[in-house]
């Protein structure tokens, strides 16, 4: 953004006078006029001048910065040094590089000419090189390219003399977050990012990621300077981050040196990426990622020998010993003790640090969630309410959102009408579907039964499905419907029983929609949980007999909140008029169904998420299994189809009673007993 | 245990910053204002920024005397500012295409000087921060506010500053100010009262040269105490935009550097506070800024009527 914009002002004044005088700009040779010596304007190439014995291999890399940046262009330039000296020196080995190419154009004619000199393998070490690559590859067959961070070979345009590598920096950034959590004593950590994008943006979403793992109240301020060589910029960042408290300092870049001299002056901590940037500040850089390209330029050089010359995705992890991590000696022992736990943990798949940063899993527990492989599906859903309500309708949209995203929209096609409070409505919109040739087509409320009975036997290859409810139809003689059911019960002992730890007055109020459905198994769930606790505890039931009259359910809490209850809860909807009420009172509030925090992120201390996507993904398997319906799946804690969230500022005790209590749910040592109402 | 920040901690973070972030903007633009309003443009003020940086660092890594190294920055820009004059008012080159040449070299230079002298990326003990002490236990720097405003720079910080007030009595007070006016709004009429058009012009650029080696010195061993290869990234180009925004005169420079640094620095805050602005807008707000005020259409009026034009005696 930044360099844009100085191109540009300077452009303005410049672009009549340029136009007119190609001649007089004095500029030394351009890299082709002789590749052994080339100089390209501003850049310098070196190349060995010996000549070179038959066998030996000639590989050239052209870099955005230059082989001492401490960060990208240096990580590669290291490894071709590297990879020589295990060769057996410059006469088995050849490297030349060009530096400086930040000039897309410019790194082109420097790829060509390196190609057309006979260079064996030439490195193009940018993702801006990509689209030049492909359209030079072709006109040297013989030759191997390499480029990244990328993973496109340019094998579906036909190219096979293409290699791609990517860091995958978010790991090592993960390692690194935990590690600095773990070492600051503030609880603010600081980001000196260039440009939100590449294996800059990966690093950072990991770091951010294994901050958080490792201690949820940390706190990560991240700023981007728009560039990666604006060190002056990079050192304010890093200025700027110390005045808002950050005592361990991160960033990527050739920028950071900068951002470096100032952790080095104020003393904090630094931790680095793509190069070891110790050297620079031996006492406060204590940890590094540093990117190891050795294996892989030697694999494709192996392969390149073998007449393979392109083809491949080279993937730098931590597992394949790509990435390693560096950490400085005399640290603090259990915070590296838990920086090599996560290390390994990323390492044998504990930890999926890509899903932690999509949100796909839970940071700090229940494993990785994990996607089967499906077929192309046409999805419609049918909702009471809309998309965005933070309730019903919104958990099984946001839930299809999620599984489009991941398996992409030539693979889920999604539609959905919303508002169908009108049963009559809703089925004409069911049959509308079904015709139109959709797969599964998903009525989403107890009241659509009726109808979809009669429906579902006119398409007898589409799923249909429906819920609250355990009714498939199979005694109608319907094959072809799935029927889904919350236990919100479950969840609800869960909150029932922080709520009973949260309660001083010993009143707790619950403003419920219509006692039936999955918010009846909630508001049972919920008063068991309580009362597990503490059977003295008065809990309140309201229901204002509908799933949307927000005013009332605003009411229904002020009431609540009058009779003296200090913790509130309820479902549908309608929550929204009362979550509004907590908010205004200061009164915490325990969700159901979709995440709700976003509306008041500090009364809503905790959510019982619906996570449909297990749900969903059953139904769309057995579908495409040809097995079109008479399943009743349900979403509970133990298979993943509920998850308790819990906000930070909770009491660390009232929260581990509640984690006893989903354990004991999910291990099956708690029964929720129903209390008659 | 999070740190908790108040507004007026945040305001001074801000301020601070941007003091401190206008410092090689204002050497470098003040010193293309003497330039331009002798009617030379040099764009070159990025590659000379970048020698001056190289130079002055160097010098200090090897002699650890600060003076010495900002001297070598200076005389590294004088070199420069002779390349630039010789080739611009001598030779008469379009000074457009000379200055991005000029750029070009000192880039090249500076890069090709590093990695033949340095090798890596080094680190050394710069101008460190005056605190005003007073008595031992009482420094001006230690005074809320005030003292981290004001009193909690270093010396080439302070020096930037003194420089605006310094420059605007030279252009406008002294007789050698009124040549390089006159030789930029019309150098004929200055020429036939026999002052020495190409002489002051010379002069003009050595001296913003000077300036513009001494803005590198300011990052390479004030503010950042390390050299890095094109360390000055555009700055010498945001420099010469400067001078347009603060149409040709120092105190119009200093609004236009302060303006640019504080609202850079104010960038950084909005992302550090996580204020839900995407940081891709967050970092084109000092440029959008620049480029509003660089619209601004009564600006052209007080350009150097000379400004790029060569000057050659009879023939106009």
């Amino acid at each position: 953004m930044q360099k844009k914009s100085w191109i540009l002002v300077v452009t303005l004044i410049l672009t009549l006078l340029l136009a007119a005088c190609g001649g007089q700009k004095s500029t030394p040779a351009e890299p082709g006029t002789a590749p052994e010596q080339a100089t390209a304007v501003p850049a310098a190439t070196v190349a060995p001048s010996a000549p070179a014995p038959a066998e030996t291999v000639r590989v050239a890399v052209v870099m955005p910065s230059t082989i001492t940046d401490m960060a990208w262009s240096q990580a590669i330039y290291d490894a071709l040094v590297r990879v020589q000296q295990d060769m057996g020196g410059e006469g088995a080995m050849e490297i030349a590089y060009t530096e400086n190419m930040w000039n897309v154009t410019d790194a082109a004619s420097a790829i060509r000419d390196y190609a057309a000199d006979g260079y064996g393998l030439v490195i193009a070490h940018g993702t801006q090189y990509g689209t030049s690559l492909f359209e030079i590859a072709p006109d040297f067959p013989d030759t191997s390219f390499a480029w990244g961070t990328a993973v496109d070979t340019g094998k579906d345009q036909g190219i096979d003399n293409v290699f791609a590598y990517e860091a995958r920096a978010e790991q090592g950034g993960f390692v690194n977050g935990v590690l600095a959590a773990r070492l600051s004593r503030s609880g603010v950590l600081g980001v000196v990012g260039p440009v939100e994008a590449g294996d800059a943006k990966l690093y950072i979403d990991g770091f951010v990621a294994g901050a958080e793992y490792a201690d949820p109240n940390v706190k990560v301020n991240v700023s981007y300077t728009g560039s990666f060589g604006d060190t002056a910029l990079a050192a304010e960042a890093a200025n700027t981050h110390i005045q808002a408290g950050a005592d361990v300092l991160t960033g990527s870049a050739q920028q950071v040196v900068g951002a470096i001299g100032v952790a080095k002056e104020k003393g904090v901590l630094w931790m680095g990426t793509q190069s070891d940037q110790s050297s620079l500040a031996p006492d406060i850089a204590v940890a590094s990622q540093v990117y190891d390209w050795v294996p892989t330029i030697k694999d494709m050089l192996a392969k390149h020998a073998a007449g393979e010359f392109g083809g491949t995705v080279y993937s730098l992890t931590l597992a394949n010993g790509g990435l390693q991590m560096v950490f400085a000696d005399g640290l603090n022992a259990a915070a590296v003790a838990a920086a090599r736990v996560a290390e390994e943990q990323i390492i044998d798949g504990t930890i999926d640090v890509m899903a932690i940063i999509s949100g796909e899993a839970a940071p700090a527990a229940k494993g990785v969630f994990e996607y089967p492989e499906i077929q192309p599906v046409r999805i419609a859903l049918v909702l009471p309410s809309t998309i965005t309500d933070l309730a019903w309708s919104q958990s099984i949209y946001d839930s299809l959102v999620d599984l489009q995203k991941h398996y992409g929209e030539d693979v889920i096609d999604l539609a959905y009408t919303e508002n169908m409070w009108n049963v009559t409505d809703a089925a004409s919109a069911v049959r509308d579907y079904a015709a139109d040739g959709y797969n599964l087509v998903i009525a989403h409320g107890a009241q659509y039964g009726t109808s979809l009975f009669e429906i579902a036997p006119d398409f007898p290859e589409t799923s249909f499905a429906w819920g609250t409810s355990t009714d498939t139809g199979e005694a109608e003689g319907v094959s072809n419907v799935f029927a889904y059911e919350p236990r919100a019960d479950q969840g609800g002992y869960v909150s029932g029983v922080l709520a009973a730890q949260l309660t001083k007055s010993g009143v707790i109020g619950v403003v419920g929609p219509v006692d039936a459905g999955d918010a009846k198994l909630h508001v049972d769930g919920f008063v068991a949980g309580v009362h597990a606790v503490n059977p003295d505890i008065k809990v309140n039931i309201s229901f204002t007999g509908s799933f949307g009259d927000t005013a009332l359910a605003a009411e229904a809490a002020t009431t609540h909140i009058n009779a003296g209850a200090d913790v509130l809860t309820g479902s549908a909807q309608q929550v929204v008029g009362a979550i509004g009420v907590a908010k205004e009172k200061g009164v915490p509030w325990l969700g159901i169904q979709a995440d709700q925090s976003p509306l008041a992120p500090d009364s809503v201390v905790a959510t019982d998420l619906y996570d449909w996507r297990p749900t969903l993904l059953t139904m769309i398997r057995s579908q495409q299994a040809g097995e079109y319906g008479g399943k009743v799946l349900q979403l509970t804690l133990a298979n993943g189809g509920q998850t308790m969230i819990y906000n930070d500022n909770l009491p660390a005790d009232a929260v581990a009673a509640a984690k006893a209590a989903e354990q004991g749910i999910i291990d099956g040592s708690i029964e929720i007993v129903v209390e008659p109402r | 245990m999070t740190h908790e920040l108040t507004l007026a901690a945040i305001l001074l973070g801000i301020i601070h910053s941007g003091i401190r972030l206008a410092t090689p903007y204002l050497y470098a633009a003040v010193g293309e204002t003497f330039a331009q309003r002798s009617g030379v443009l040099n764009l070159g003020v990025e590659g000379i920024m970048l020698m001056g940086a190289f130079f002055g660092f160097l010098t200090v890594f090897r002699t650890g005397n600060l003076w010495l190294g900002l001297a070598a920055a200076a005389g590294a820009g004088v070199l420069m500012g002779l390349i630039m004059s010789v080739v611009s008012i001598t030779f008469q080159a379009e000074q457009g295409i000379s200055g991005i040449g000029l750029y070009m070299f000192g880039l090249g230079m500076s890069n090709l000087l590093f990695k033949s002298m340095l090798g890596t990326v080094e680190g050394v003990q710069g101008f460190s921060e005056l605190r005003f002490c007073v008595t031992d236990s009482f420094c001006l720097a230690d005074v809320p506010v005030l003292g981290d405003i004001f009193f909690s720079h270093s010396l080439l910080t302070y020096g930037a500053f003194l420089l605006v007030p310094l420059a605007a009595w030279v252009l406008n007070k002294t007789t050698w100010g009124l040549k390089i006016r006159s030789v930029g709004q019309n150098p004929e009429a200055a020429d036939s009262l026999g002052v020495n058009v190409a002489g002051v012009r010379y002069a003009a650029v050595t001296l913003g040269a000077a300036l513009a080696g001494i803005a590198g010195a300011s990052l390479s061993i004030s503010l950042l105490n390390i050299y890095q290869e094109n360390m000055t990234n555009g700055m010498g180009f945001i420099a010469v935009a400067l001078v347009y925004f603060g149409s040709w005169r120092p105190y119009g420079v200093l609004v236009g550097a302060l303006l640019f640094s504080v609202v850079n620095a104010l960038q950084l805050w909005v992302q550090v506070l996580n204020l839900n602005i995407p940081s891709d807008v967050a970092v084109m707000m000092p440029y959008v800024l620049t480029i509003l005020a660089l619209a601004l259409p009564f600006r052209r009026q007080l350009q150097p009527a000379a400004l790029t034009k060569p000057f050659s005696r009879g023939e106009s």
